[in-house]
């Protein structure tokens, strides 16, 4: 059974099926994208349950599981070559945890979407495209059949944004659109810079396929991108210009300070459910990118620039904690918490040790539905009086006691209490980078020490608001008025919450569930890169 | 009973565990339908019962541990298992000890508390954490349940989470643990990086990896790593701050007397006895991490915290804020018995303490309870927990006093109480360490004999102010209530306190009520050796003037407060800055609060008007751009098409004219074009 295709193309069908059905059952459009979306949870969880742990993947296709391969695109070009482009399918440790994770997000997605009014039709069949699409970035071996799935995201989130966000939602689905265009124009010249550095060992023709580019064998000798040859554009090595140019293209999506600026505006004008699919599983292409692209491509460029990495992973701790502690917004404060958190992925990754990574890639799981839980839990107040406004809100517990209930549980799992996931993903990306220095990928021990301040800063602006929003006398802006409208959480949003802050103490407890089948991929990369320090 | 010894003891310690959580799983899914926290009560009895078992089973026994693994990453596998030495059995058998008064206390004192449903849930959760860190047998282990112990004092501090001071002082105690916890995580990123373990026995078990390593040329070299020697101190250092935090050092004690704000029942459990102990019992864990500069550095900051607080204990009129800081202050002098090397008479202190605090506390608890009754029936508006509004209760509440008077004796240090013992040891320790150290390291010593003086006269003023004299709301209320309604507090409160009043007395530690020596306590613990000579001398000096010192500030105490002869002026700046804890929490206020809140404020503000501007800057140019080439198109590109065409159609008018049918014209241009036709020719 080709799994995975089913995997990524079942949305489409459900898309076909939304545009086909008349207007008049417009009410069954979210059950056909609840179906499709949990049969792909479960496609995705027999994934998981199947997945031989044991496998390395990473620069070795052997190592990738479920794997599709079928000829797509050949064409004889001439004195230039063969064009080959495959269809080319697969999971390894690393992309199977994202991939079951946004199997998750989605399901939460639709259950966010469901009191959606404003042209179902159109929202559900968009939602359901950008489905398929992150499907396939996970899945996609082959970089041309990645970027198609990667442009093709963009479209529909242009429109959910645009169309079912906020006041200034032009602004923000324009700014959104924009910015990740403009990283990912510059990957399209890399891929062809790429394209003709490779040549396939057995059929002898140039190739898009990502597995071969892993291979320094693979690159033809005087090649921009060659590995013996050594080229420069401008004066400056071509394998760094095409490393960094990829990792800005990756890490608009992650996002980094400074190039984080079209998050908080997108996440506040989306409506929630985009809110979540952004935080929960966009943002996680970024950090997937860094590790299957850029560092698996280029590993001597990832050895060489991994203090820089590591840099920036810390000023984006350190400077979102900061932008989150200041905002009034609360969306915008737990948007700014994103940047912040995953300001621990970048620096797990740079520290290229096992614990390092491996905490990066735990604590993009542990962030994916932890911030999904956030916006949702922002969307049910926002719900229920259209304001987001902390100071707007008082003294919550009392009218709303199970809600608070599942704040605070949410808040203390993302300032990384023990018990919660977050702690094992960020604990161990700082034990990671702090070990890095004795195993000598050049990550000085005070980025570390830096990082834990992130911790620190998280507790103060999470705590706050609690106590601002939550606790105290009840004082709300809108008086009586409001006090009616805010009903405790109803059992739709229970069923949301519980399945999804339950999985954060899981994982928190037993994080083997998602480290037993990371580890051989994870180790197998971090030695594959370690080779080129 | 001969086959419950036969329960490894290993099952015994689980049990001890999970028994409150268990509880604390039923009273969260319980909710409002169970207030009465009889669950809580039977998981505290069940846990105090197995800790028991096990605390006798392990004593003076080979250590026992146990462990399953719990998950690898990439190629370290963390473990999660039990350990069970004598130190560890101790801390189990005692929280639950301490404990269980304080849960019997609780039924009474919080009877009608609206929320009590989520008291139970509270103080269950947090049994279970304090107790999971004591047995743990790896530091990340133990790192998890210290956050977890920080979490449910959290939630308890904040119990009344309408008033706005219990909330900003949940929030204050969290954040400020946080810092310690910091600590913590580097200091496990150290050991984690030089050891490749974080289990304790691998590390501290007998001819473990920290014996191993040693310091060589600069070096600080481990059998599998090697750093600079620095990273040693700094790893002590790094789990010194977790232990401030939690264990309310100076300059990190600012918490505790905030955290009053809890319910008192659970100031006696958690900030008296328990929670805050945590932190000593760490630095006893990982004692053979520390180096000579890390254990002096906690030395001087254990007297330094005891005194300072032993001073703010003097100027403060809440009942519960003067035990507060006297808790800082005795956690002082457990902090001065870890850094001169004696942790064995720290973790006695430590037992010692636990009983007497909290017995200290639930009396405040009493008193409080009563005078909030008072308050409460009379309709007045009045501070229960001032010691200004109370004064004579020893004729409404004799038995309250006795047991009260007890526990202050215990922690004034007067012979034939546990404090006694413990207080001494740490006191004469020290002296005999300075001896052996040098002149100026006297300075520890006498810091502390003066600091116990002090603590005899500060617990004195609250006992005179609060049972001496006359009842100061007398007249006030009066008027409102016929006779006083003060009474002695119910029987399930007075209970448990009888039975922590035992506890505070010399024989349950020791036969002998004048050596300290001879507690069963300390031979547990014994350390191999001390690293200084004792002196005969000492043992027999300082607690002499300790005891001559106690009853001189007690006789002016008396004169002072329940004679009020008052000499003192109650503005002057030594007296307001004891009352203000020395302006500290103004000083972080405005410093760290506002220096944060600050540098979030400019973060923001450069995020929009610099990054954010930046990209709205690009904007502008390639809008600039787009308008600058729709002009060029316009005028130049689209210009130079129109010129053309004009050209053209003016050429076209131009020859136009010629076709008007008259032969002249024709004749006309003829004649010009055979002429432009010759011109051509004979100039090209």
């Amino acid at each position: 059974m080709p799994i995975l295709s089913l995997l990524i193309f079942l949305p489409l069908l459900a898309t076909a099926f939304i545009l086909a059905l008349p207007t008049r059952y417009k009410s069954s459009y979210k059950y056909i994208a609840l179906a499709f979306t949990a049969v792909q949870f479960v496609l995705a969880g027999i994934c998981y349950v199947k997945f031989d742990a044991s496998q390395t993947g990473v620069q070795d296709l052997a190592g990738y599981q479920f794997v599709e391969q079928i000829p797509w695109i050949r064409l004889d070009l001439g004195s230039i070559g063969k064009l080959e482009i495959d269809y080319l399918i697969g999971i390894d440790g690393i992309s199977m945890p994202l991939l079951l994770l946004s199997a998750f997000v989605m399901l939460m997605a639709i259950g966010a979407s469901w009191n959606i009014q404003k042209s179902p039709k159109g929202y559900f069949a968009l939602l359901m495209v950008l489905n398929m699409a992150v499907m396939g970035i996970f899945c996609a071996l082959d970089f041309f059949l990645f970027y198609l799935f990667y442009e093709v995201m963009l479209l529909p989130l242009y429109f959910l944004i645009g169309i079912w966000g906020g006041a200034r939602r032009e602004y923000a689905a324009i700014k959104f659109f924009l910015y990740t265009l403009f990283g990912s124009v510059f990957m399209l010249l890399i891929i062809v810079g790429l394209y003709f550095s490779v040549i396939n060992p057995v059929t002898g023709a140039h190739t898009f396929n990502m597995i071969y580019m892993m291979n320094p064998q693979n690159y033809l000798g005087d090649s921009i991108f060659a590995w013996d040859g050594y080229q420069e554009i401008l004066g400056i090595s071509a394998r760094l210009i095409g490393f960094v140019v990829l990792f800005f293209a990756f890490a608009i999506k992650v996002p980094i300070v400074p190039l984080h600026t079209w998050l908080p505006d997108a996440h506040v004008e989306a409506p929630t459910p985009v809110s979540i699919i952004l935080a929960g599983i966009l943002l996680k292409i970024g950090g997937y990118g860094i590790i299957r692209i850029c560092y698996s491509i280029f590993p001597d460029m990832a050895a060489l620039s991994n203090w820089w990495l590591g840099l920036i992973g810390v000023i984006s701790i350190i400077y979102g904690a900061l932008n989150a502690l200041t905002q009034k917004d609360l969306k915008r404060m737990i948007a700014y918490s994103s940047v912040s958190h995953m300001g621990f992925v970048l620096l797990g990754i740079a520290s290229l040790t096992a614990e390092g990574v491996s905490g990066a890639m735990f604590q993009m799981i542990s962030h994916g539905f932890l911030s999904a839980a956030l916006f949702f839990l922002v969307g049910v107040v926002y719900d229920r009086v259209h304001d987001r406004n902390i100071y707007s809100f008082r003294g919550l517990a009392q009218l709303m006691p199970k809600y608070t209930g599942y704040v605070a549980v949410a808040f203390f799992a993302s300032l990384g209490l023990p018990g919660f996931s977050a702690f094992i993903g960020e604990a161990f990306v700082i034990i990671g980078s702090f070990n890095a220095a004795s195993v000598g990928t050049g990550l000085p021990r005070w980025m570390a020490l830096a990082g834990s301040i992130g911790i620190l800063l998280s507790a103060a602006y999470l705590l706050w608001t609690l106590q601002r929003m939550f606790f105290g006398e009840i004082r709300l802006k809108g008086g009586e008025s409001w006090a009616n409208e805010l009903t405790d959480v109803n059992s739709r949003e229970q069923l949301i919450l519980f399945p999804t802050l339950a999985l954060a103490l899981l994982l928190g407890i037993m994080p083997s569930l998602v480290f037993s089948n990371l580890n051989a991929s994870v180790l197998n990369l971090v030695s594959f890169i370690q080779q080129f320090i | 009973m001969d086959q419950l010894a036969h329960i490894s003891p290993l099952y015994t310690a689980l049990f001890t565990v999970v028994a409150p959580f268990i509880a604390f799983l039923y009273q969260a899914m319980a909710g409002k339908r169970d207030q009465s926290g009889v669950i809580s009560l039977i998981g505290i009895i069940l846990s105090f019962i197995f800790g028991g078992l096990t605390w006798l089973t392990i004593w003076n026994h080979p250590i026992v541990s146990a462990q399953i693994n719990w998950f690898t990453i990439g190629a370290s596998t963390f473990k999660v298992g039990i350990l069970l030495n004598n130190l560890n059995a101790l801390m189990l058998f005692l929280v639950p000890t301490v404990a269980l008064p304080v849960h019997i206390y609780s039924r009474a004192y919080m009877k009608g508390d609206t929320g009590i449903h989520r008291y139970w849930m509270y103080l269950s959760l947090f049994c279970f954490a304090m107790l999971g860190l004591v047995v743990m047998d790896s530091l990340l282990l133990m790192y998890i349940f210290w956050e977890l112990v920080g979490f449910a004092s959290y939630l308890l501090i904040g119990f009344w989470f309408t008033r706005e001071t219990a909330v900003q002082a949940n929030k204050k105690a969290f954040i400020v643990n946080r810092i310690g916890d910091l600590g913590f995580l580097i200091g496990l990123a150290i050991i984690f990086t030089q050891f490749k373990t974080l289990n304790l026995v691998d590390l501290f078990g007998e001819g473990g990896l920290i014996y191993q390593s040693s310091i060589t040329g600069g070096l600080w070299v481990s059998p599998v790593n090697s750093m600079d020697q620095i990273w040693l101190t700094i790893a002590g250092l790094a789990f010194f701050l977790a232990a401030m935090a939690k264990s309310a050092q100076f300059p990190l004690h600012v918490w505790l007397p905030d955290a009053m704000e809890g319910p008192t029942s659970v100031s006696s459990l958690i900030h008296a006895a328990t929670m805050v102990a945590a932190g000593v019992f760490l630095l006893a864990t990982v004692f053979p991490l520390f180096n000579e500069s890390a254990l002096l550095f906690i030395a001087i900051i254990g007297t330094i915290t005891a005194a300072s607080a032993a001073y703010f204990a003097l100027g403060q009129y809440d009942i519960k804020r003067i035990l507060a800081f006297s808790t800082i202050s005795q956690l002082g002098f457990m902090m001065v018995g870890i850094g001169i090397g004696t942790w064995d008479a720290a973790l006695f202190h430590l037992v010692t303490h636990a009983f007497f605090k909290c017995l200290l506390f639930l009396s405040a608890g009493a008193i409080i309870h009563e005078m909030a009754h008072l308050k409460a029936h009379s309709h007045l508006g009045f501070d229960p927990q001032d010691l200004r509004n109370m004064g004579g209760l020893k004729k409404y509440m004799p038995k309250t006093f006795i047991l009260m008077s007890v526990a202050s004796l215990a922690l004034a240090g007067f012979p034939l109480t546990s404090g006694y013992l413990s207080k001494d040891s740490i006191i004469i320790s020290s002296f005999e360490w300075a001896l052996s150290k040098g002149d100026l390291y006297l300075i520890i010593p006498i810091s502390l004999i003066t600091v116990s003086i002090l603590t005899a006269f500060y617990i004195g003023r609250l006992i005179f102010k609060a049972f001496f004299g006359d009842f100061r709301m007398l007249e006030q209320v009066k008027d409102k209530l016929h006779g006083t309604a003060l009474h002695e507090a119910p029987k399930t409160m007075l209970i448990p306190m009888l039975l922590l009043g035992i506890c505070c007395l010399f024989p349950l530690f020791s036969l002998n009520p004048v050596s300290y020596h001879d507690s069963w306590l300390m031979h547990g613990l014994l350390l191999d050796e001390y690293t200084f000579a004792p002196s005969h001398s000492a043992h027999l000096i300082i607690p002499l003037i300790l005891l001559i010192g106690s009853v001189i500030s007690w006789t002016i105490g008396w004169k002072w407060y329940v004679q009020n002869k008052y000499p003192l002026n109650a503005s002057s700046f030594a007296l307001k800055a004891s009352f203000n804890q020395g302006y500290i929490n103004e000083l972080y206020q405005w410093i760290f609060v506002r220096g944060t809140l600050k540098l979030a404020k400019f973060c923001y503000w450069f995020d929009r008007f610099v990054v954010d501007a930046l990209v709205a800057f690009i904007q502008f140019i390639v809008l600039s751009l787009s308008q600058l080439s729709v002009w060029i198109d316009k005028y130049i590109v689209d210009g130079f098409v129109n010129a053309v065409a004009s050209v053209a159609y003016w050429t076209g008018n131009q020859v136009r004219l010629v076709q008007n049918g008259k032969l002249q014209t024709t004749l006309y241009s003829v004649f010009l074009f055979v002429l432009l036709g010759l011109i051509y020719l004979i100039f090209f």
